[in-house]
This record gives structure tokens, C-alpha cells and sequence, in this order.
């Protein structure tokens, strides 16, 4: 919501011209970006901290999730609160001022960081690695460029863009509001209206969040491309909504709004980009020093398409990167606890995520709802059946 | 004879001390003899028992004192059993040929070597479908008229068979199959009787659940099969029998069991309770294991294991016989192979196909 008329005036009205910050505001913070930059840089140097120094934010960043209950702060303190919860992510300098500047960001960055955990564990919850997050698995992963570490930071970009998109349609953000669209107003007897979400503002917010494009080494290029991808892949999932409210509820008059797909869908098509992701390599030119990023598949047949210039440039694909290959992650290690006694099912997947050690099988009641019927007016009732039910956990 | 000369020149305690040591080096040789070797050695044909060769069955390794018996009894049955053997350990290799172990043979006398000295799931598997494939060789055998002792299944008429269905033809003697199965398999384990508590009594009772286990998943899955023989074929007239099922079928029945094995203790009484009491308790159709599986990644003399050196295995797969799972991360080689196969089949009248051959190269990669 616009607490003052004027700022949100003034941001939509540039909005409109250019699809960054206005001109005076981007040029100061460029100077501020520069010396951050520059100071993040010494400082990582010094401690050598691990992973890439760009993007450190929620699943891809160091800081434990215990801050995922949501717990409801007093009302007294609305006004600095968001301060606290800002403090309390450990971001980095300028992305503690962006959380700072608007009450909102901290309890979408929150958000954010819940809808991705619980995605990335129900998209995994059928393979071996089942993207636990707790400990000192999430960090080792991260050290390395595993094809989960791609998904990772996709799935932490996306969640952040989307969260940021609908808390802006939601009002819960005081810089932004709905989606303005202007491009479409001609288009029959469409009307825009309704309260879209803002994914302009919020692929802009993202990017400033995260970082620019940074020329270091491949890792930090792929986990760029790899949040690039996650962002793409939100943007190309837009959909647009109508309802007709013409004369009898026909569609004579419609109202449009664009809407995000819903994170499931999302969290679906990361996953299956996931398993076709495409490992790259980099080869160090002899004569002039300079590296070149190959993929694999040009290592033992000749690529389907040629590959674009070479030179210090990531292929500009939709596909996720990554460096390694994964370990496989049966036994106990440093970057799983193993699969022993995880929980699967005997005629999917019992196989695969056992490792071929075989399962256990346990029988237990269980008591679920059944025959439930609608009463008038208005409530459920369900009688409670028990059935046996079989779990199978894999040996250990 | 080098052995008992040098025994001359030794005193009367070393010659006691000697002697003992040997029955014993011959007993644990004994041991891992076994039955199976039946089916690597081929056995002779059937004239020969005819013309009433009686030492045939003292010339077979691997029988115990009760096998021996039996075979003397029941000359003609020998053969089958060799063949059950086989198709056994067929079935087996087939169905372990993506996994580490693949249930490869060693050698001719204790077929598989030291592994099947450890109590583990793979031991299971292996006594179940050799008991299972005794079964089978016995009853088909049985049907076709090949033992004396036996004919067609006189099975009772199965209660939901519809009632205008003829019940006769021959069928394969399923009960006949079994009770052979159980008295010559089970025979050396019975004739023997450890003190209550040791490792060998609970080795000797899980052997007994597995082959029994494994008699009975041929018994589950055998079906009723019938013909139609009506007027032109049609099935007005329709008669039925008793078919044991396809091994294969038995081998993929037994394979689930494996997966879900029961790994078993001995208590206080000497019998084999479970491990974790909270899982399921295993029916007598399931295995069950007393001890947990060897490493198969490397070689190792002690256990028996063969190691996966030198395995084939699949790059783009995520299972057992991936590359990064079948050679325990130790890496693999690729190398091109050329491959002939048939291709090109064409029907002539009348009656043969005949084939082109292709060559193909095809990537290989095999463990280091």
C-alpha cells in the first residue's frame, strides 16, 4: 500500500520509462555498490569464506533455518520490528539496507525462504538426497557445484521473485503495488484491471538483492546462471487470469490481470530441469591464458547447434549448470546422512533409494476420515476408518 | 600318500594331534561341498542307471550321508535334480546381474565358494531358489513321464473352478515336487544337530526357512491352465490343469522377498527370533538372514567376495549396475566394443528364418 501518495507516484511514474531505479537514485547507489563491492571483496579474501561471493541469500546462504516458525511480533513495535527480522537473516550490508528500507521485504524474504525449504523438499522426497537442510550437509553441498547446488540457488531466485511478486499484489510491500501493465489496453474488450502480480518490481528487486553479473571464477558464473534460470523460469510461467462480470455473467465485459503460476508448478519444472542439467567444464586456452567454458557433450560427439563464442561466456541456455557430477548419496557422508531408514515405497521407489540394501517392513493402524458427507448447513462429517496400513523404511 | 608316509616318523601324540587336524581340514571341506555342484558336473544319461551302475552315487561330491541314501533309491531322480539345480542357479545369475554380487560360480565343487559361508541375504536367496528349482525340475519330470515313481498330478479339483470345466489333462505333480524337494534338500541340514545357542544351529534353521520358503513360493504361484476343445476350437468343451508357473516368475517372487528379508537372532531357546522386534514378523514364505552381506566392492579371500574389477557396467543409469554405484566410486574405463548380432530376420517358405548379421560398436565401460 502507498502510505504517501507521492512515492508510489513517483515510482510508477518512472517505472514507465525505464525498468530500473530512476536515474539521480542509481547513480549514488552505484558509487555505494562499488565500495561494497569492493569491501565484501577484501573481507572474503581474508576469511576465506566458502562459496561465491555473490548471491548469499536464504537456501544458498550459511545462516541455519531457524528462523522458519513464524512467530507473530507484538504490535507495539511494527514501526522498527522489521529491523530485528532483518538483523536477525545475516544478509550482507547492502542487502541488509534493501531489507531495511521496506517493511515488507523482511517478512517476504521470510517467506520466501519457507516456500522454497518445503518445495525443494517435496520435489526430493522421492530421490536419495531429500534436500535436508539442517547441519553441515547444506554448507558442504554448497562448496561444491553438484547438480543439487544448481537447483538450490534456482529455487531460492525463484521463491524470492515470486514471494516479492505476490506480496507486492497483496499490498504487503510499501514501494510497490500492483502490476502495471500498460501494453495490452487495446486488446479487444479486455480491460486490465483486477491487481496482477508485480513481477517487474520484483525481477528488479531480485536482481539488486542478489547481486550483478560477476566475472570471477566458473563457479561463480554457473550459480549466476543457475539464479538466472530460477528467475526465467517465473517469468516465463506467467498467466493471464479473467473473470467476466458482463450482463448475466457473460463475457461481454472482462476484467484481465496477469498472474504467477502457483509454486508447485514451478517447483515441478526446476525439478525436471534439474535431471537434464547440463555440465560444463572450463579449459584453459594455453597460448593466451584465457579461459573458455565447454560443455560435456562437446567432449564426445560433435554438439547438436555450435557453440556460441566461447570466450569467457556461459551458454546462454535454459538449461541448470553444473561442475561435478553428484556423489551418490546412499551411505553417510559429508554431504547426507545416507538412506538408511528413510521412508519409501515399496513399488516406486523402494529400489532406488535403498541403494539395493533391501527395506524393512512394519504394519501399523492407521485411522484416517472416510464417507464424508456435507451437512446442511454448512459443515463435514467424516466417520473415522483404521486400516492396516505397510511402511517401508529402507535398512540400514 | 606323501602325507601318511611322513606320519610313520612321527610319535603317537603328534600322530593324534595330526589326525584330528585333518578330519577336521576335511570336514570344513565337506561343508562347503555341496548339492549344487550336481549341476556343474553333467551328469550321465539315464541308460546308464539302467544297466544298474551301482557306484554312481558315491562317485557325486557334494551329497551328504542322507543324500547318498537317497540317491541310491532314487537313481533316475538324480538327473532332475542336477537340472533343478541349474535352472536355479540360472534364475539366480539372471536376477543379480545388475548388482554387485552377481551370483557368479567358482568352481565345480562348492559352486559358489566361501560366500555362501555367511549367513547373509544372498545365502538366502541362493538356498530358496535352488529348493524352488528342484521343485520344478521334479514335478515337470514327474509329467512327462520320465520317473518311475511317480506320474500326473492327482491334485483335488480346485472349489472356484466353474462347473462345466473339465478338471484332468496332466498336470505337472506340484505335490510329488515338493515332498521330494524338502527330503532331499533338507537332508543334510537334518541329519546334523548343533548344541542349542551356537552359530551353526541358527545357520541350520535359516537354511530350513529359506528352502522352505522357497518350495512354497513355487506352490503360491502355480496356476490352473486350461484348453478350449470344443466344437472347432471353441471353448464349449474346456479342460483344466494344474501348471507350476514360469520360473521366471518364481525368480522375480523370490527377488521381492530378498529385498525385504528378515534379519534374525537366536534367543535364549535357540530359535530364530527377529532382530528388531518392531517390523513385521517373516511369514514362512519370507527369507531370512542372520548376518549382514560382505563388502562385494572389493576382493577378499575370507568372505569369498570376487570384487567388481572388471564388471560392466551402465553409465546412465542411477541403479545398482550404474557406473557410480557398481564400482563402489572407484571409477570406470570406456572402451569400444564391437558387437555382432542378428538383424534383418526374414521368414522362408517353408520353414526357415534367416538372419543377416550386423556388427555395431558400441561404448563399454567397465570397472576399474
Amino acid at each position: 500500500k502507498c502510505n504517501t501518495f507521492s512515492k508510489c507516484g513517483f515510482y510508477t511514474a518512472t517505472q514507465e520509462k525505464r525498468n530500473d531505479l530512476p536515474w539521480s537514485r542509481s547513480k549514488m547507489l552505484d558509487g555505494h555498490l562499488l565500495l561494497g563491492w569492493l569491501s565484501i571483496t577484501l573481507i572474503v579474501y581474508l576469511l576465506s569464506l566458502p562459496g561465491p561471493s555473490a548471491a548469499y541469500f536464504g537456501l544458498t546462504g550459511n545462516e541455519p533455518l531457524s528462523i522458519l516458525p513464524l512467530n507473530s511480533l507484538p504490535e507495539e513495535n511494527v514501526g522498527r520490528a522489521h529491523y530485528k527480522l532483518c538483523d536477525r537473516l545475516k544478509l550482507e550490508k547492502k542487502q541488509r539496507r534493501m531489507c531495511r528500507r521496506d517493511p515488507g521485504v523482511a517478512e517476504t524474504l521470510r517467506e520466501a525462504i519457507t516456500m522454497s525449504a518445503l518445495e525443494c523438499q517435496y520435489q526430493f522426497r522421492f530421490e536419495r538426497w531429500n534436500c535436508t537442510l539442517e547441519g553441515r550437509h547444506r554448507a558442504n553441498i554448497l562448496k561444491r557445484g553438484f547438480k543439487e547446488t544448481a537447483f538450490l540457488y534456482a529455487v531460492s531466485s525463484a521463491g524470492l521473485t515470486h514471494a516479492m511478486a505476490k506480496a507486492c499484489s497483496a499490498g504487503r510491500m510499501e514501494r510497490c503495488t500492483c502490476d502495471e501493465a500498460p501494453d495490452l489496453e487495446n486488446r479487444k474488450a479486455w480491460q486490465w484491471g483486477g491487481c496482477g502480480d508485480n513481477l517487474k518490481y520484483a525481477n528488479k528487486f531480485v536482481k539488486d538483492f542478489l547481486g550483478k553479473r560477476s566475472n570471477k571464477d566458473l563457479r561463480a558464473r554457473v550459480d549466476m546462471h543457475n539464479t538466472n534460470v530460477g528467475m526465467k523460469v517465473i517469468k516465463a510461467g506467467v498467466e493471464t487470469t479473467c473473470k467476466c462480470h458482463g450482463v448475466s455473467g457473460s463475457c461481454t465485459v472482462q476484467t484481465c490481470w496477469r498472474q504467477l503460476l502457483p509454486f508447485h508448478e514451478i517447483g515441478k519444472q526446476l525439478k525436471s530441469r534439474y535431471e537434464a542439467s547440463v555440465k560444463v567444464g572450463s579449459s584453459t586456452n594455453e597460448a593466451t591464458g584465457e579461459g573458455e567454458i565447454s560443455t560435456g557433450r562437446g567432449l564426445q560427439e560433435p554438439p547438436p547447434q555450435p557453440l556460441p563464442g566461447l570466450n569467457d561466456q556461459i551458454p546462454r541456455t535454459m538449461d541448470l549448470l553444473h561442475i561435478e557430477d553428484s556423489p551418490s548419496f546412499c551411505r553417510p557422508s559429508k554431504y547426507s546422512s545416507g538412506t538408511a531408514a528413510r521412508k519409501c515405497y515399496k513399488d516406486k521407489n523402494c529400489d532406488a533409494i535403498c541403494c539395493g540394501r533391501g527395506h524393512n517392513t512394519q504394519s501399523r493402524e492407521v485411522t484416517r476420515p472416510c464417507q464424508c458427507q456435507v451437512r446442511w448447513c454448512c459443515y463435514v462429517e467424516c466417520k473415522q476408518c483404521t486400516q492396516r496400513e505397510e511402511v517401508y523404511t529402507c535398512k540400514g | 600318500s606323501l602325507f601318511f608316509n611322513s606320519l610313520y616318523l612321527l610319535d603317537s601324540r603328534h600322530c593324534v594331534f595330526a589326525l584330528t587336524l585333518l578330519t577336521l581340514l576335511m570336514q570344513v571341506v565337506v561343508e562347503a561341498n555341496s548339492w549344487w555342484s550336481l549341476a556343474m558336473n553333467p551328469l550321465l544319461i539315464p541308460e546308464a542307471y539302467i544297466i544298474g551302475a551301482q557306484p554312481l552315487c558315491s562317485q557325486l561330491v557334494g551329497l551328504s550321508q542322507g543324500q547318498k541314501k537317497l540317491c541310491q533309491l532314487y537313481q533316475d531322480h538324480m538327473q532332475y535334480i542336477g537340472e533343478g539345480a541349474k535352472t536355479g542357479i540360472r534364475e539366480c545369475q539372471y536376477q543379480f546381474r545388475h548388482r554387485r554380487w552377481n551370483c557368479s560360480t567358482v568352481d565345480n565343487s562348492s559352486v559358489f565358494g566361501r560366500v555362501m559361508q555367511i549367513g547373509s541375504r544372498e545365502t538366502a536367496f541362493t538356498y530358496a531358489i535352488s529348493a524352488a528349482g528342484v521343485v520344478n525340475a521334479v514335478s515337470r519330470a514327474c509329467r512327462e513321464g520320465e520317473l518311475s515313481s511317480c506320474g500326473c498330478s492327482r491334485a483335488a479339483r480346485p472349489k472356484d473352478l466353474p462347473r462345466d470345466w473339465l478338471w484332468g489333462g496332466c498336470g505337472d505333480n506340484l505335490n510329488y515336487g515338493y515332498r521330494f524337494s524338502k527330503e532331499f534338500v533338507d537332508a543334510r541340514e537334518r541329519e546334523k544337530s548343533y548344541p542349542k545357542g551356537t552359530y551353526e544351529s541358527a545357520r541350520l534353521l535359516m537354511n530350513l526357512h529359506n528352502n522352505e520358503a522357497g518350495r512354497r513360493t513355487v506352490s503360491d504361484l502355480a496356476h490352473v491352465s486350461c484348453k478350449c476343445h470344443g466344437v472347432s476350437g471353441s471353448c464349449s468343451l474346456k479342460t483344466c490343469w494344474l501348471q507350476l508357473a514360469d520360473f521366471r516368475k518364481v525368480g522375480d517372487a523370490l527377488k521381492e522377498k530378498y529385498d525385504s528379508a528378515a534379519a534374525m537372532k537366536l534367543n535364549s531357546r535357540g530359535k530364530l527370533v527377529q532382530m528388531h522386534s518392531k517390523f513385521n514378523a517373516p511369514t514362512s514364505h519370507d527369507l531370512v538372514y542372520i548376518e549382514s552381506s560382505p563388502d562385494y566392492c572389493l576382493k577378499n579371500q575370507s568372505t569369498g567376495s570376487l570384487g567388481t574389477v572388471g564388471r560392466l557396467c551402465n553409465k546412465t543409469s542411477e541403479g545398482m549396475d550404474g557406473c557410480e554405484l557398481m564400482c563402489c566410486g572407484r571409477g570406470y574405463d570406456q572402451y569400444k566394443a564391437q558387437i555382432v548380432e542378428r538383424c534383418h530376420c526374414k521368414f522362408h517358405w517353408c520353414c526357415y528364418v534367416k538372419c543377416k548379421r550386423c556388427t555395431k560398436i558400441v561404448d563399454q565401460f567397465v570397472c576399474k
